[in-house]
């Protein structure tokens, strides 16, 4: 059986993983706490996406900064983050020693800044790709701003694709009116490829204090809560673009996952569920493969999209 | 650290908390339905857990975050107890206290830094406030296995909520305070502090940050410079430092409390 999928076919290197179980952005930190841990094999990933790295390291945002909710997260970290000189200096020599792709994910305030980003992990060993991080909704400036409309996100993925030769996924907000447009903006801008979707805005209100749970007010919400959303706009995006989908949201077990590639995405990254399972992702993986096997699926792509019109 | 299924060996309810609202006399916005001790079997756990440090627990299919708990006690048997109090809506903590005998458990750990003994400390001072003997327990535990001289200063709201006399800790001394002076000396855990304190090489505390403030604020008074260390509680994501949803400001930077703690010098956090 063939597990492997391409996530940037338009791109001189490609960007392929052994399978389609990604870590999601801001949930997996760096990668490296996990060597630590001796918990799983890393490597057994199809990719790791790390957190999303600003300019300068970032302190985040006030506590309280998690609150459940009914099936789902509400969170509001703010990109905490050491900032990408660290990220160059302490952690890419450590993935450079790994087989799995790593992809950074990077949020800026302006334009300029996605672009100085890009430029500075441009051709950085052990970095695989970047994902354009146009979608936090937790920061004041930027962020969830750009991918919010069409043009915007245009502009910063085309600012992203000048300035590096590393494959590029852009991360698209649900926070928006049409994720279509967007997400058609984004691949004529230069998108290898687009992950979605990011968290949605939410809130709690503490009754007692009269006041929001977050320190933040607002935060953004993930876990089981919003993968229908999710899905539809996997199904939705993957109709209209012509380059890979990632799925994102809500992914708890292998059925989430195949439900994701048969709307239309290739790989799937999973956050929320890998805090009460740390090891949930080659969970998810194992039941893929059982899934093939039952079937007489032969390779992953057999079934990418078998559900979009 | 290990992620293991463990089998539950007993569950109880030591503390019946109903009167809890009553003897505080403040407005409390929820119940303390109990206490429970919890001995759950995990034999690959129990060689590497330290005091002080804690399980991330899945607490059933309407919780979305495990719950972290600390260490109560190891037994020799592989066997680690846990004590938590169950509010009328925690949602983690009422599964966990309906979990019957020989039923499993998802958990991992052991997670966090402990609590650290010095070598030259031959007199160790324990302030427990409420369920704050939850990590102690294990502290005083190990203390006397390594030859030192452990004081316990239990305090509570009422006679209710204090730990059973017949499971506490042998071998150390165990001095009881409750604000409405139902068991022990009447007033509130830190008030007993300053008579005990000359005699103390260390201090460890748990309990509400309140009652860390105060220390901090009257260190002269309470604390008179002995180095003290609190165990920190709050809500968490991941319990592996890996998602930032429990980052505080320290005196040392950002921290976050499930690596860099949940066990702190009084003196960083404050």
């Amino acid at each position: 059986m063939n597990f492997s999928v391409e996530l940037a076919p338009k791109h001189p290197c490609g960007l392929l993983l052994a399978n389609p179980v990604m870590t999601a952005a801001g949930t997996f930190g760096y990668g490296t706490e996990i060597e630590d841990e001796h918990l799983f094999d890393i490597q057994k990933l199809g990719a790791v996406v790390c957190k999303g790295t600003t300019l300068e390291p970032k302190k985040g945002n006030l506590q309280p900064r998690l609150v459940e909710t009914a099936s789902g997260l509400l969170n509001s970290i703010g990109l905490q983050n050491i900032g990408v000189a660290a990220l160059i200096r302490e952690k890419a020599p450590i993935w450079v020693k790994w087989r799995v792709p790593v992809i950074v994910n990077i949020a800026g305030e302006t334009l300029s800044d996605y672009a100085k980003l890009a430029m500075r992990l441009d051709g950085v060993a052990g970095i695989s790709g970047l994902e354009v991080n146009i979608s936090c909704p937790n920061i004041k400036a930027g962020g969830a701003e750009f991918g919010a409309n069409p043009d915007s996100a245009a502009a910063v993925t085309r600012a992203v694709r000048k300035a590096t030769s590393l494959p590029i996924l852009v991360k698209l907000a649900p926070n928006t009116s049409d994720i279509s447009r967007v997400a058609v903006a984004v691949a004529e801008a230069g998108a290898d490829a687009i992950s979605l979707i990011n968290t949605l805005r939410g809130m709690a209100i503490d009754i007692h204090r009269r006041r929001s749970v977050l320190g933040n007010i607002t935060g953004g919400l993930s876990g089981p809560a919003i993968k229908p959303v999710a899905l539809s706009m996997v199904y939705q995006v993957a109709g209209v673009v012509d380059i890979p989908v990632v799925g994102c949201g809500g992914i708890t077990t292998a059925q989430d996952a195949i439900e994701f590639i048969m709307a239309g995405a290739s790989a799937v990254q999973v956050g929320t569920a890998s805090f009460a399972n740390p090891s949930v992702f080659l969970d998810i993986l194992k039941g893929i493969k059982q899934f093939m096997q039952k079937e007489g699926i032969k390779d992953v792509s057999e079934f990418i999209g078998v559900v979009s019109g | 650290m290990k992620q293991i299924i463990a089998k539950v060996i007993s569950n109880t309810r030591i503390l019946k908390e109903l009167e809890r609202r009553r003897a505080l006399k403040r407005p409390q916005p929820r119940d303390v339905l109990g206490s429970y001790l919890l001995w759950l079997d995990c034999p690959e756990l129990t060689p590497k857990a330290k005091p002080g440090q804690f399980v991330m627990v899945r607490c059933g299919g309407k919780t979305i975050l495990p719950r972290p708990f600390s260490i109560h006690q190891v037994n020799n048997k592989g066997n680690i107890a846990l004590f938590f109090a169950v509010w009328e809506d925690g949602k983690g903590t009422n599964w966990l206290s309906q979990r019957h005998i020989g039923s499993k458990v998802e958990l991992f750990g052991p997670l966090g830094v402990d609590f650290s003994i010095r070598s030259d400390s031959r007199n160790l001072l324990l302030v427990a406030g409420g369920i704050g003997i939850a990590p102690l327990y294990f502290l005083a535990q190990e203390a006397v296995k390594k030859t030192r001289s452990v004081t316990l200063l239990l305090g509570a709201a009422t006679a209710s909520q204090i730990y059973p006399k017949n499971l506490l800790p042998s071998r150390i001394k165990t001095v009881i305070t409750t604000e409405d002076g139902s068991a022990g000396k009447k007033g509130r855990v830190i008030d007993l502090v300053p008579e005990f304190i000359d005699r103390a090489d260390q201090v460890f505390a748990c309990g509400p940050i309140p009652m860390y403030r105060e220390m901090y604020l009257q260190r002269r008074k309470f604390l008179k410079n002995k180095p003290t260390q609190v165990s920190l509680e709050t809500v968490m994501g991941c319990g592996r430092g890996v998602c930032y949803g429990c980052t505080i400001k320290t005196k040392k930077g950002l921290q976050e409390i499930c690596r860099d703690g949940p066990i702190f010098d009084l003196d960083d956090i404050m």
